[in-house]
């Protein structure tokens, strides 16, 4: 419990979000008997926290004096520069930090590929070996590198035949490496003798998991991947607050819930789907897969450079934009404007779709009711050119509201312990937290380049009617607060959860406003990169009026 | 009241007596000891070369008191009535199955100490960890292998293609302006132990790595070199504050350091200190200028569309404009030697 949150006289918190690249920080206080944000703003990290949350009082002082003498009872002219310290409100506060490295050696090529698809799964950067290819020295210098934070050492359960004898030799290599790195965690999977290690100099510090079982392909979402996941977790680690916050925002909307968290240093994926609770009230069901390889300008990966050109809408030679993105790798704030934008906004579409290639078989392709986009890497584009990359890389039948957490509260929100407590703040910021971007429509199944029928939208009290091209996106304004239905009527028959004519959908507005996107499922751009560079272009500059500026 | 200069990110310029790690590969024979002092260019390990692994006969129980440490060196085989002694001494990995592993090879190349100072900690097959006597300036990566060489700053306009000679041969050069992979291979076909760079693209860092290793694939390999490079990929102007300390360091023993990347200068020379206040554009249009905090500037729409942090900087050319805080950085004062 963090009880300041239930006292009346509380009058308001600070939040911080500190992330490998950015700093963010929000101050949030009671209004009308309610949790409201006040001010929220975001820093390259290594900004000083005090600085930043001078700001955010400043310039709630500068805006509203009279409601800031009123919560905190802060005075002052108000000059909106930052120039005094912070009130001594209490802090909420996560922090996100890069993967640690898990060396894995394995007794057979087989095993080491089921480990290191568990671990990959489970968040962890991996190098890896196997007793079958790789001799004991090769193995020692991997799990002797620096930045290797903890050893598996993995063999199947019941060993296949020729793993028995590789077992026990594993054992032993694996207690030289853990005499030569005292203290290195060494985690055991499978029936990996203990007894050489138990036996090393140094007293490594050993712990058993489930055996690498099921086939490849299904062990990202094994009990070893989730044991692999639990010894890496940290207790203020924002990627996992993320997960309990995506809980009480699915409690509190009565919503399924998926949040794309892009980083610098990793990213993540969480889905949270409501259940009707034994007590009568709402339950939440919440999955969360980290994946180190999505992080956003992470290029290590063949074919990594290509499909950030693929969405890149201006061309450049490869070496300048591997230099570029390499040097965006070191300083992710700079090169903050013009071209730079679209860049960033290439490489978040590349790696929201790795961050689906890995976790789609773990959680599923299945449809949910909002997306949310998380981590700096959303606020590097402006909000509506944000809505329209989701637009391009999660392809799902159906309608979907879009949202990004532009405060930052989610993760520091997530750090409150207490469900109850947590669901109840939420409750009061959800208004607030989330920047509404707008409602995607998505169909499946219609012929290209035809006219595919009709949409009546009616909101707000007015009423408008659109006609349908397929192989387009259609943007409907439909501004931030308005919410309204949307009546759909197709020649065909395409997709749109169940398959049908005539749809009727709930949708809300945002600062991209209804998108219609009747576009392939998956979406197929040309071949040629002028044509391709041509098309994309068409479409951001609807939704990026800067674009060319 | 404060002007909020810490919204800005401060940068290290110098690390005072820094930690360095020199790594090591199983075999590799460390000749220093804890708590040795060592000057710049003392060798402090014998590097393994191609190094193969050797099993040897543990000694029946009792016989030479259990399990060796790692960094143990054996002889290849324990010596037998009527058996040759086989394989040549190596270092112990691992026993199993009655024998015991180790790693040995021929141990043709020296490690060199960068820099005087004292070893703290000796991982065998991991890391020497040394102590430098002097301060740290900060890059970003080192290239290649640690070295060390009177450092020689090369004029801003100079082309190395010309500028670099024999006449160079062990010193560790700053190449201030546009490099090339060829470049640097010729400097370390001339000898020289190292350059500094502010930049160097992936192309360059690529050429560089495949020369690098057809040495290292060589009968006669070619001296240690290393390349230090203090910014990232893009080319841009050295910090004024970079540059000052590089000419107050000039002439003097240097030494390149990978981890943490480090360009060692002697305790004996002074440095000027960074000034406070003074920050240092890295991006946008006015890379590359330099000039004075004045505040903070407010929420900004830059071009582009995004809206971010600003902050109001009197330029060195007279000019006061707002900036986008991500696009500026300082140099924090180091904190006391020692």
């Amino acid at each position: 419990m963090v009880g300041w949150l239930v006292d009346d006289r509380q009058p308001a918190f600070f939040t911080l979000d500190h992330g490998t690249a950015t700093l963010a920080g929000a101050l949030v206080g009671r209004v009308d008997d309610r949790w409201r944000l006040l001010a929220a703003t975001a820093l390259p990290a290594g900004g000083s926290p005090e600085a930043l949350l001078g700001v955010l009082v400043d310039r709630f002082r500068s805006a509203d004096p009279a409601r800031a003498a009123a919560i905190a009872g802060v005075r002052g002219t108000g000059t909106g520069e930052g120039t005094e310290p912070p009130p001594a409100w209490p802090r909420l506060a996560a922090s996100s930090v890069p993967a640690e490295t898990l060396a894995i050696i394995a007794a057979t090529e087989r095993t080491r590929a089921r480990l290191e698809e568990a671990a990959v799964g489970a968040g962890w950067n991996v190098v890896a070996g196997s007793a079958e290819r790789t001799d004991p020295l090769e193995l020692t210098r991997l799990a002797t590198r620096p930045g290797v934070a903890a050893l598996l050492v993995g063999v199947a359960d019941p060993p296949d035949a020729d793993e028995r004898d590789l077992a026990a030799g594993l054992a032993v290599a694996a207690a030289g490496i853990a005499a030569r790195r005292p203290g290195l965690r060494i985690l055991l999977a499978g029936p990996v003798p203990e007894a050489p290690l138990l036996d090393a100099w140094g007293t490594p510090v050993l712990a058993r998991l489930p055996a690498p079982t099921g086939a490849p392909g299904d062990l990202a979402a094994s009990a070893l991947r989730a044991a692999l996941a639990a010894a890496r977790s940290r207790p203020d680690d924002s990627r996992r607050a993320l997960a309990a916050a995506a809980g009480s925002l699915a409690r509190v909307l009565a919503l399924r819930v998926e949040i794309l968290e892009i980083g610098v240093a990793g990213a993540a994926r969480v889905v949270a789907s409501p259940a009707p609770a034994d007590d009568g009230g709402i339950a939440a069901t919440v999955r969360v897969v980290e994946v180190p390889g999505a992080a956003l300008f992470r290029m290590d990966r063949p074919g990594s450079i290509d499909r950030v050109d693929h969405w890149f809408t201006l061309g450049l030679d490869r070496a300048r934009l591997r230099d570029r993105l390499a040097e965006l790798a070191i300083a992710p704030w700079s090169d903050l404007d013009g071209d730079g934008a679209l860049l960033r906004g290439a490489a978040l579409r590349a790696a929201v779709e790795r961050l689906l290639a890995a976790t789609d078989p773990v959680l599923g392709v299945g449809g949910v009711d909002l997306v949310i986009g998380a981590g700096g890497a959303w606020s590097a584009v402006p909000a509506p050119a944000a809505a329209h990359v989701v637009a391009d890389v999660v392809r799902r039948p159906g309608a979907v509201q879009v949202a990004i957490d532009h405060a930052r509260l989610l993760g520091p929100i997530g750090m409150i312990a207490d469900d109850a407590e947590r669901d109840a703040v939420l409750a009061d910021l959800v208004g607030d937290l989330l920047l509404p971007l707008g409602t995607i429509v998505t169909p499946r199944g219609l012929r290209p380049n035809r006219a595919a029928g009709k949409l009546v939208l009616e909101a707000g009290g007015a009423r408008s009617e659109v006609d349908l091209v397929a192989g387009g996106l259609t943007l409907v304004d439909l501004p931030p607060g308005v919410n309204g239905t949307a009546e759909l009527a197709f020649r065909g028959t395409p997709e749109l959860g169940p398959r049908g004519r005539r749809f009727r959908v709930a949708v809300s507005g945002g600062l991209a406003g209804l998108l219609l996107d009747l576009r392939d499922i998956p979406l197929r751009l040309p071949e040629r990169a002028d044509r391709r560079r041509e098309l994309l272009g068409t479409w951001e500059r609807a939704l990026w009026p800067e674009h060319d500026t | 009241m404060t002007d909020a200069l810490e919204l800005v990110p401060a940068r290290a310029l110098l690390v005072p007596r820094p930690r360095i790690r020199l790594e090591l590969q199983p075999g590799d024979r460390v000749t220093a000891v804890v708590g040795d002092a060592v000057q710049a260019g003392e060798v402090v390990a014998e590097r393994i070369r191609d190094p193969r692994l050797v099993e040897a006969l543990a000694p029946r129980g009792g016989v030479d008191q259990g399990t060796p440490l790692p960094g143990t060196w054996l002889p290849g085989e324990h010596a037998r009535a009527g058996r040759r002694t086989g394989a040549p001494a190596g270092e112990f990995l691992f026993e199993h199955g009655g024998r015991r592993r180790l790693a040995t090879g021929p141990h043709p190349d020296r490690l060199h100490a960068p820099a005087d100072g004292h070893v703290l900690e000796v991982e065998p097959g991991v890391a020497l960890v040394l102590q430098t006597d002097g301060p740290g300036l900060v890059a970003t990566e080192l290239l290649g292998e640690p070295h060390s060489g009177r450092l020689i700053v090369l004029p801003e306009d100079s082309d190395p293609r010309i500028a670099l000679d024999v006449a160079l041969a062990g010193a560790v050069v700053v190449l201030q302006g546009r490099v090339d992979a060829e470049a640097l291979a010729r400097a370390r076909a001339m000898g020289i132990h190292g350059a500094v760079v502010g930049s160097l693209a992936e192309r360059e860092r690529r050429d560089l790595a495949a020369s690098s290793a057809r040495q290292q694939g060589g009968l006669h390999r070619l001296a240690p070199f290393g390349v230090l490079v203090l910014g990232g990929y893009l080319r841009r102007p050295l910090a004024a504050a970079v540059r000052a300390v590089l000419d107050a360091a000039s002439g003097a023993m240097v030494g390149l350091a990978g981890d943490p990347p480090l360009l060692l200068i002697p305790a004996d020379r002074d440095l000027p200190l960074p000034e406070p206040g003074r920050v240092v554009v890295r991006g946008g249009p006015e890379v590359g200028s330099e000039g004075r905090w004045l505040g903070p500037g407010g929420i900004r729409r830059v071009r582009g569309g995004i809206t971010v942090e600003t902050g109001l900087v009197a330029l060195d050319d007279g000019r006061t404009v707002a900036i986008p805080i991500g696009e500026l950085e300082r140099f924090a004062v180091p904190v006391a030697n020692g």
